[in-house]
């Protein structure tokens, strides 16, 4: 038992010490975490999002009989103000100095937008408060729409879509109020509107409770899919692996002390992400559940196989870590652990069925109660336990635990 | 001149055979593009979105099926009972859901569809917001109008990652290039018969570039290919800027990599570096993620990575983005100039035995 307890020591000990390892291991889940946690989880949050939009007023100076246009204006005045000290304001409002061409400053204002330097361009035509006022009166003329105001957006930017869509909303909420107060809508009968959330959970789940197990099963992943083979085979390749066989340790206790260090490692790993997850972006979920343990456990003992499956295909370290880097990506993201996968065609489907991360990464997140199953519970660990069970017996045939002589 | 054609038809040899270096050069920007093609495609579209609606009996539905109209080319799927809508929203057979019972309008959410359920709730704002004044008859007195100002029909983000992925290729195999391909030579001794030889250490890196210009320039035009004809994309694109950029980020990207071929000696420890450098640069460039959303501290960060404005020069030269004239031909000649800075000062530290 010591020699396998001094093995597993051995093998944690050299992870950290390899700056490469480690990097895979530690920085770049937590890098994952953190970027992820930054740009998703503020989407949509106010005070966090902040974005760039001009403002061309044409109708200012004009005649404004209700003082409609005002009124919109001091709106968006309002939204590129900071609700709270240490807040961003939602708009960073650009508007023209102070008897500037509106036509130059627009079209300037149109390419900063095309160049993605800014997300819209509001533009409240000429004529746009008398307009208004006719309206509400009565006495426009028949058949004459509503004002328009126009809104520039690039639709191939989502920040510039997200602009538009919220201007959108803020000028329907201004409609409403100008209809409230010209006595046209009576705010006391407006239909209620409520949000009900339905599956695994009767609230929203926040986003870095929704990320956190991914993470945590990437880590995981990447340790199981890069360390175990690049372990074995550079031992192997670089004959350090023979220098044990010259002693009286034998192949499965070497094999024991690997898989007890890996497995310590994925704990280390766990304790790290979790850590930063619940007191650097306030993650609220408790893995301190069977299902969940469980899980975790079966996911670093089947992504350690998977690592020995690579390992025993692969003739050299070299080859091995490029088929690693190759099957990565495509597992990491076809398995639903950042983005959903229900829309993808059936060529990719299969590919995600036949993925043990999906399995695994639905099972956690479906014990963490943050996700509702999309497999029955008896794939949701069968397919792990399949792969587990293909790779030992591929290993036991396949995996040469000597260089060739 | 003949040493010089005789190091581009070995290092063309070794490229073909070597089925890793061809596969990454090659199949994995394909990879990458069917993946997020078709995983990224409709994310944040609510155009794709499909709703459920139930409404219960003796409730007003016209004047909802008059709402919903106005729905756009979003799909409308009717339920018999608020559960089976319930089932199907959990199911994900619908995006989301709606309820009217002639008093209140419940909307029905899948608690972890975290990403995509704001997007959702946009258009059921929307909704309800409309649906309101229209049961007090009242019509809005201010029209919003919006216009995209882009210059060709836009597919979504999608239509943006596919430059950026184009950008990341020719990147990753500059990077590769010279410190994985050089640093492998050293270790298998390759190198130290060649410089016994009267070949000029800049003859070999002018040789590397020469391939390597080839296969990358075929690699992304088989990668747009795709693109174009597997998801429908369009692109306008200018095979001037396109040629001139691909050919001037792909020698700058190797003159990076010779930094880190001088730096690091091992291949496995190169290969390792340029792979945890184009990884890095991968996911703060904004290739698959906005840089719009990101905190102002890392887009501070994006906007020093070169991936960054490679993404950018890519998508102006493909005629998805905007971008000032001089701003692109700056960036081109920048990676140029690190390649005529950095080979000739390098090549002579690069091409050299490993020290033992």
């Amino acid at each position: 038992m010591k020699d396998v307890l001094f093995l597993a020591r051995t093998h944690v000990i050299t992870a950290i010490r390899e700056r490469i390892t480690l990097f895979w291991f530690l920085v770049f889940p937590v890098f994952m975490l953190v970027l992820l946690a930054l740009i998703f989880g503020q989407i949509g949050q106010e005070g966090e999002i902040n974005l760039d939009v001009a403002w061309v007023n044409r109708d200012a100076g004009g005649s404004d009989p209700g003082g409609f246009t005002a009124a919109v204006e001091t709106v968006f005045e309002q939204l590129g103000t900071p609700q709270a000290s240490g807040q961003l304001p939602l708009f960073t409002l650009h508007r023209p100095d102070p008897g500037e061409d509106l036509d130059a400053f627009l079209e300037e204002q149109l390419t900063a937008l095309r160049r993605g330097r800014w997300d819209a361009v509001v533009v409240l035509p000429s004529g746009f408060g008398e307009a208004t006022y006719a309206r509400i009166t009565g006495t426009a003329e028949p058949g004459e729409g509503a004002p328009g105001v126009s809104v520039y957006m690039s639709e191939t930017s989502v920040a510039s879509e997200m602009a538009a869509e919220i201007i959108e909303q803020v000028l329907g909420e201004v409609d409403r109020e100008i209809l409230t107060r010209a006595g046209r809508f009576d705010p006391s009968l407006a239909v209620e509107s409520e949000t009900v959330w339905v599956g695994a959970s009767d609230e929203e789940t926040r986003y870095v409770d929704f990320l956190l197990p991914g993470i945590v099963l990437m880590g995981f992943f990447v340790n199981g899919l890069f360390g175990v083979p690049g372990a074995i085979l550079f031992n192997r390749d670089r004959k350090v692996l023979r220098r044990y066989w010259v002693t009286p340790l034998s192949v499965p206790r070497y094999f024991a002390g690997f898989a007890l260090g890996h497995l310590a490692l994925c704990g280390l790993q766990f304790v790290l992400l979790y850590l930063l997850g619940r007191y650097g972006f306030g993650a609220t979920i408790s893995f301190a559940r069977p299902g969940a343990a469980l899980t975790l456990l079966l996911a670093a003992v089947t992504f350690m196989a998977f690592g020995f499956l690579i390992a025993s295909l692969a003739r050299t370290a070299n080859a091995g870590m490029a088929t690693a880097n190759i099957l990565n990506m495509p597992m990491m993201f076809l398995s639903g652990m950042f983005f959903p996968v229900g829309g993808l065609p059936a060529f990719l489907k299969a590919v995600v069925y036949a993925n043990p991360v999906s399995y695994l990464v639905n099972g956690l997140r479906l014990s963490l109660g943050v996700e509702s199953a999309s497999f029955s519970p008896g794939l949701l660990i069968g397919v792990p336990l399949g792969w587990i069970a293909l790779s030992v017996v591929v290993a036991s045939r396949k995996l040469k635990w000597d260089v060739e002589r | 001149m003949s040493a010089l054609r005789a190091l581009i038809v070995s290092e063309a040899r070794i490229l073909l055979r070597d089925r890793m270096a061809l596969f990454f050069t090659l199949a994995f920007p394909l990879i990458f593009i069917l993946i997020f093609g078709f995983l990224m495609g409709d994310i944040g579209d609510v155009s794709q979105a499909s709703m459920g609606v139930f409404v219960a009996s003796g409730a007003d539905e016209d004047l909802l099926a008059e709402t919903l109209s106005t729905a756009g080319s979003m799909s409308i799927e009717r339920f018999e009972s608020l559960a089976a809508m319930q089932e199907a929203v959990v199911d994900r057979e619908v995006d989301f859901a709606l309820s009217w019972d002639g008093t209140e309008l419940r909307f029905f959410y899948d608690a972890s569809r975290v990403q995509e359920n704001f997007a959702f709730q946009q258009v059921a704002a929307g909704l309800s917001s409309d649906f309101d004044l229209r049961r007090q008859g009242a019509e809005p007195v201010i029209s919003v109008e919006p216009i995209d100002v882009g210059e060709i029909e836009s597919t979504g983000w999608f239509h943006l990652v596919l430059p950026g992925i184009l950008a990341f290729s020719v990147l990753s195999s500059g990077l590769f290039a010279v410190s994985g391909h050089l640093t492998a030579m050293k270790e298998r001794k390759v190198l130290d018969r060649l410089i016994v030889t009267p070949m000029p250490p800049v003859a070999l890196l002018a040789a590397i570039v020469v391939v390597r210009l080839v296969i990358v320039y075929a690699s992304t035009l088989i990668t747009l290919l795709v693109g174009v004809l597997a998801f429908g994309l369009r692109y306008d694109v200018s095979w001037l800027r396109f040629t001139v950029f691909v050919a001037c980020a792909t020698v700058g990207t190797m003159g990076l990599g010779t930094i880190i071929a001088l730096v690091v000696r091992r291949p496995s420890s190169a290969s390792n570096v340029a792979n945890v450098l184009a990884m890095v640069m991968l996911f703060l460039a904004g290739i698959y993620f906005p840089v719009e959303f990101m905190p102002a501290f890392l887009r501070a960060i994006s906007e020093g990575l070169p991936l960054t404005h490679m993404a950018n020069a890519m998508r102006y030269a493909t005629g998805v983005m905007d971008m000032a004239e001089t701003e692109f031909w700056a960036i081109t000649f920048s990676f140029l100039g690190i390649a005529v800075v950095l080979f000739p000062i390098l090549g002579r530290y690069v091409v050299r035995p490993l020290r033992r």
